[in-house]
Formats: C-alpha cells, structure tokens, sequence
C-alpha cells in the first residue's frame, strides 16, 4: 500500500515535471545598437523589457512560459547584427528585434529566410507592414509614412478641412530616414491641391541656419520636422531667430523630454506626432514602479521609467507578449516560431489599458493599423490635441504595397 | 629551424624568383589553404557564417585598398563607395537576370570606370590633398546612391539580391557561399603576391617612394597611379558585389557609408601598408575583435555575477578595443605585419642570433 502510494506520487510528480518543462522559457534576441546612433533611446528600451519581463515572470509568466532578454550590442554595424542573429538564433531565441536600420536591413532576409519572427517597430523597412509578402516581420506601430499622412491630416482638420491655401514646410535631415516621407507628401500634395515645399538640412543638423531662412521666406502656416535628438533643439532656435511661432511645429515622434529641456523655455507649444501615451499615470507604469521597482528588482533607475522611450518600449513589448499569449492559448506543447505568428496575426482591438491604439493586426497587415497621436507640450506636460486616428490609409498602402513588390522581384 | 635556408638554391633567375623561397613558408601556405578548405567540416557553422566568411570578404576588400595605399602611396579615404558602386552595379545586374558570374565582373568593371575617372581628378594632388579629393568622392557617391532612385530603388529603399548560381549550380548552403568568398580571397591574395616580383609592382613601389624621381627614371607615375585606382578599384567593386551576393543578400546605401571607409583604411593601417599577411590580420583586428572584446566583457559579468548596466557594459568594450589598437600600434608602429616579418627573420636565425639582419 505505502508503496503503492509512494509510486503514485512519483507518477504524479513525474507528470507535474513534465508539464512545468514544457512550459519552457520563450527567450526574445534584442541585437541592439546600444552605443552609436540608436543610443539615445535603446538604453530605455531594454530597460522596459526587462521591467515587463521580470512583472510578467514574478506573476507566473505568460500562460506559464517565463520570458527572457538576451541583449547584445550591435554598435549599428551589420556584420555584427548578423553574428548577434545567428548565434542567438542557435540559442533557440524565436523573436528578434534589432532597433537599428542598417542592422535590421542586414538580418531582415536570414529571418525571412529561416521563419523567425522579427519585431521591426519605428526602424527598417517601412513596407513591412505588407503581411502577404514579409510574412515574417511584424513592424507593429505607425510607419513613418503614416505618421506624416496623419500628420497633414490633422493640419488638414486644423484648417477647416481643406489643405487649399495652405503652406506646409517639410524640414528634413538630408539622410534617407528624412526622405521616407516624401512619396506620401507628394500625393497628398495632389490629392488635396496643397502647397508643401522640402527643406533638407545637412547632417548633423548642428547648423540649420540657412534652410530656416529658406523657410521664413516661404511663409508657411505649418512646418512638420523629421529629424532626431538635438534636431530639435536646433530647429527651435532657428524657429525663434526666424520668427516663426512654435505651435506651428509638428515633429516626427523622436521629440523627447530631453530635448524639450534643452530647448530651455522656447518648447511651449511644440507639437508632435505619438505613438504611445506619454502619460506618467498609465497603469502599466504604475504597476512597474509599485511592484518591480518597489521590490528593488528594477532593471536600471526609476527615473529612467519617466523618459517617453522607455514608454515606447513597454508599449511594443506589451504587444509582443500579447501575442505570445495568443500563440500559448491556441497551440500545446512548445511555442514555435510559426505559433508566434500565427499569435501575433491573432490580436484584435488590443490597446493595454490605454498605452497605445487599439491594434489589430492580420496576416495581410502586419503594420497594426498605423494610429498615432498628436500632442503638444503645455509647457510641464504633453497634452492630446487629438485622439488616436489614422488617415490616408490607401495612400500609404499603395506606396507600401508598390515598394514590397520591388522586394518580390 | 622552420626557416631553413641551407640546401635551398636557385639555378635559374625563374627559381630565385619564385613566390616562396624557403620551402617551409609554401608548406605552411599550402597548409592553410587546405585547412581553409576543410573548414566547413573542422570548424561551426556558426563561426563559420558569421566570422570567417565575412572575414574573408573584408579582407580581400582590404588588399585592394592596401594596393593603392600601401604599394602606389596614395592615401585613398573613398574606398567604400566604390564598394558600393560595384555592389549596386551587381546587384541590378543579376536583378535584370544577368548570370552571376558576369554580373560581378560588370560590378568590378563599373566600380573601376567609376574608381579612375575620380582618380583623375584626384591624381593632380598629393598626400592629405589627395586624402580630402577621396573623401569628397564618397560623399558625391553616397549622395547619388540615396538620391538617384534608379540607384537605390529609392530612398530608405534595399534591393534584394537573388539567390546565387556559379556555373549552373545554385550556391545556397552555407559551405558554397563561404567558398565563393574563400576563391575570390584567394585569388586576391595571389595577385598581390605576385605583384611583389612583377614590373608593375616595382614601378607602383617607385612611384610610391618619389613620384618625380620615378618619372626621372622612366616610369610615367600619372600611367601606374592610374592604374593603382583602376586595379585596387576593380578589387573593391568585385568584392562589394560578393558582399552582397553571399553574405548580405541585401544592398542598402548605409552598408558602404564614410564610416566603413574609414574602417577599411584601419584594417589597412593597423596590418601594415603593403603586407599581405598583415592585411589579414588587421581586417580580423578590426572586424572581428569588437565583437570579440565585447562577448568577453559580456562573459566576465556573468562569470562574476556582476550587475552592469546594459549602457555601461556596451560602451565598456569600445573603450577596451580603443586601447587594444592603440596598444598594437605603440608595440609595432610597422603594423601587425611587420610582427609576423619580425618572427621570420628571428626564425631564419636562429639559433644564431648574432647573424639576424
């Protein structure tokens, strides 16, 4: 009899052990540029990874599936983005993310190639959204031809409803990330018989002095800025030199906190286009400070919980665990790299208790539906000019469809 | 020992001539080679995809500009947009159904009709003026690459290269890419070898050390500078187009940025101008130790359970790589060629060190 029992609880044990190991850890490959161009938000970024990771991991994990980051510096050099891909890719790591351009251009056809799934939010390829053709990229968030479309939306809404007789300054880094836009401008400019001109700064955008003179003489009613970090701040001073009042001033999303502080005063009023919400009260960043940071377990200062990147962060993560949640749901046994997939083609209307828009993401877009925001800063704090919203969609997907199938070929 | 020059002689002017004089050197290259190309079987996959193929590449890139900058002299700070030139030039060619073996001989051909019609212009100038012409020539062609459309498919745009045929044989595994870089390296390296002892290697070196005393003595330096471009130019095209056709298997414009430039030039510098085996060291130094340094850091953290922030751990291995090149070149000035070149001449010496040159 005792044996009996004893046997008994070793069958039950056994089986018990068998269902704890094939919960296995689902392990994310962050090849990331931690310390060249990229730096000013990738810091923010793991931090909020590994924040999200160890709340989800103390509550039991995901479906039972504990959640790991592997990070590994990239320096943004592509040789070395690849070697990060191939070796964790033979650590058994399903999910990738690289936060860099050339890095994520480099990776992009050997995951394609192998059937891993790639993150791809705010860098790479704006036409990975195109589902059917990157069925492998998963580039949740607004692209930047989105950002700037909803962006002459709202100038549109702003002017009564028509862009006829209104002057829109493009002002750009002379680099291919401030060119992205162009084709969407261009057809909206036709479209809506609108007046845009573009500005291209040289890089490093230390000295944008003679493209804001350029500017003035235009005389536009709004000018939409695509640059990064100190840009800004830059492009704020020419704006004030050349008098042109900064409510007139919508940025790409990169305008962070850090920037405004170093634009000293002339900040108020600048608007920008958003992707998360910025709002220190959301309940996820709550819970984080409470609970992880309360325990002492956080991954760098709670301070660094403040910065709008790291916001960013838990906002594609959150997704990214979304669909691992999905992918746990639907499939037993070990999560593949195809349930991930099939995960993240799964949600529907899923906006985490408010840090972004409700995404739905469907094999054919893999882009989520390209809301943003605009706000503007009030001087102490961001304020919504808007609510979430997306505007000429058919535009940005007929670029994106007509680029994807220049990759086919 | 190894070294041995007794019983070795030369009966003809073609045997003084040969490319290995001590026996043992052509034993140990000849050993390398075939180690080489074993290595598929002797070392992983993934050492073998991520770190030795590239390896490869980077270098023969390398003992192009080593050409031009180590035997003709002339400092060359545009390297990697020609790169980029033959890079594109293949690329759309085996796009619009060109076969491969053709398309990256048209990559070396444009990259060297684009090379010297620059270097024209540069060959009236001279060292740091010459530095800046180059300089200005990869900016011209990294604007025309970003801004042509025909070029780059547009801007933020990548263009997918197809999937690689040598000979009618589709060249997919990871062994038959790693041997289309491993066959043109070596081919690269043969050249160079054989340039030591052929005439226009001669009348690059003179041209290197005076160009009007060469002129004086008949060698028409504006003819060999020239063909310095032209030929470390083909080199570079033909490598790009290899880059991408088994390593990156996408053409972006930031893969050939000023940057990369830059970063050739040290794998050039830090090997040694004008040294074969140098340039194959200084390419690893450069390309394969950062990541190298920084899996280390990464490994003592761990080791020591040290909690580092991650900012900190990735900034902490730049600064270590930044003292280990400066500790190289602070130990030989001459490049880590000349160590190699220093180990020789002990060897052939030895044991009678009295007697070393």
């Amino acid at each position: 009899m005792k044996i009996k029992l004893l046997s008994l609880c070793a069958v039950a044990a056994c089986s018990l052990g068998t269902i704890a190991q094939s919960q296995e850890t689902v392990k994310f490959g962050l090849c990331y540029d931690l310390s060249r161009s990229y730096s000013f938000a990738t810091p923010s970024f793991v931090q909020a990874a590994e924040d999200l990771a160890t709340l989800v991991n103390d509550k039991g994990g995901i479906e039972g599936h504990k959640v790991e980051f592997l990070v590994q510096d990239t320096a943004n050099e592509p040789q070395r983005g690849i070697e990060c891909y191939e070796s964790y890719k033979r650590e058994g790591v399903l999910i990738f993310d690289t936060m860099s351009t050339p890095v994520s251009q480099a990776v992009l056809p050997r995951a394609m190639r192998d059937g891993n799934v790639m993150m791809q939010p705010l860098v790479g390829r704006g036409d990975a959204i195109v589902g059917d053709v990157f069925d492998w990229i998963f580039p949740v968030g607004p692209t930047y031809w989105g950002q700037a479309a909803n962006a002459m939306d709202y100038i549109k809404q702003q002017s009564g409803g028509s862009l006829e007789d209104t002057k829109v300054a493009f002002v750009f880094m002379d680099h291919p990330f401030g060119y992205e836009p162009q084709p969407v401008l261009e057809e909206i400019t036709k479209r809506e018989n609108a007046d845009i001109r573009f500005f291209p700064f040289p890089l490093p955008g230390v000295d944008q002095s003679s493209v804001w003179s350029q500017v003035r003489r235009y005389g536009p009613d709004w000018v939409l800025f695509w640059g990064i970090s100190n840009m800004h701040v830059v492009a704020a001073r020419e704006m004030r030199r050349n008098g042109i009042p900064m409510e007139k001033y919508i940025g790409v999303n990169w305008v962070s906190k850090t920037d405004i502080e170093n634009m000293g005063g002339l900040g108020k009023g600048l608007k920008r286009s958003s992707v998360v919400d910025s709002d220190l009260e959301n309940p996820l960043r709550q819970e984080i400070v409470d609970k992880v940071y309360g325990a002492g377990k956080g991954a760098g200062d709670v301070a660094g919980t403040e910065n709008s990147y790291y916001m960013v962060g838990l906002a594609l993560y959150s997704i990214a665990f979304e669909a691992i949640r999905i992918a746990a749901e639907q499939t037993d046994g070990p999560l593949t790299a195809e349930a991930i997939k099939a995960g993240y083609e799964s949600i529907r209307d899923f906006d985490n208790a408010g840090l972004t828009a409700a995404v739905t993401v469907t094999p054919e877009d893999h882009g989520g539906g390209g809301k943003t925001r605009i706000e503007s800063w009030d001087g102490e704090t961001w304020v919504q000019e808007t609510d979430w919203f997306s505007a000429y969609d058919d535009i940005v997907w007929s670029i994106a469809r007509d680029a994807a199938s220049k990759y086919e070929d | 020992m190894f070294y041995r020059l007794s019983g070795v002689r030369h009966f003809s002017y073609t045997g003084d001539r040969s490319l290995y004089r001590i026996p043992f050197e052509r034993n140990a290259a000849l050993a390398l080679l075939a180690a080489a190309i074993l290595a598929p079987w002797i070392i992983g996959e993934l050492t073998l995809t991520s770190l030795v193929q590239p390896w490869l590449i980077w270098t023969s890139a390398a003992l192009g500009l080593n050409l031009v900058v180590g035997w003709a002299g002339q400092l060359h700070l545009g390297y990697a947009a020609v790169m980029g030139v033959g890079a594109y030039a293949g690329t759309h060619a085996a796009r619009s159904g060109v076969p491969w073996e053709i398309a990256i001989v048209l990559a070396g051909f444009a990259s060297m009709v684009i090379g010297s019609v620059f270097s024209i212009a540069a060959l009236r100038v001279k060292g740091l003026y010459l530095a800046l012409t180059t300089l200005a020539m990869q900016f011209v062609i990294d604007w025309s690459i970003v801004h042509l459309s025909v070029v780059s498919g547009g801007a933020l745009a990548s263009l997918r290269a197809p999937d690689m045929s040598l000979l009618g044989f589709e060249i997919n595994g990871t062994a038959g890419l790693y041997y289309v870089a491993l066959a043109w390296c070596v081919l690269v390296t043969i050249f160079m070898m054989n340039l030591r002892r052929s005439a226009l290697g001669r009348a690059l070196m003179a041209v290197r050390e005076k160009d009007y005393a060469a002129e004086i003595i008949g060698v028409r330096s504006f003819v060999f500078k020239l063909v310095a471009f032209a030929a470390s130019s083909f080199i570079a095209g033909v490598s790009g187009a290899v880059l991408i056709a088994t390593y990156y298997h996408i053409v972006t414009p930031d893969q050939f940025s000023t940057q990369v430039s830059i970063q050739v030039l040290a794998m050039v510098i830090v090997g040694g101008l004008g040294s074969i085996i140098g340039t194959y060291l200084g390419t690893a130094l450069i390309l394969i130790m950062p990541g190298l340094v920084a899996a280390l850091f990464h490994g003592a953290t761990e080791l020591f359970d040290l909690r580092i922030g991650v900012e900190t751990l990735a900034h902490l291995p730049n600064a270590a790589y930044g003292a280990l090149i400066m500790g190289c070149l602070l130990w030989e000035p001459l490049g880590l060629g000349r160590l190699y070149h220093n180990m020789r001449s002990y060897l052939i010496a030895w044991p009678f060190g009295y007697l070393k040159k």
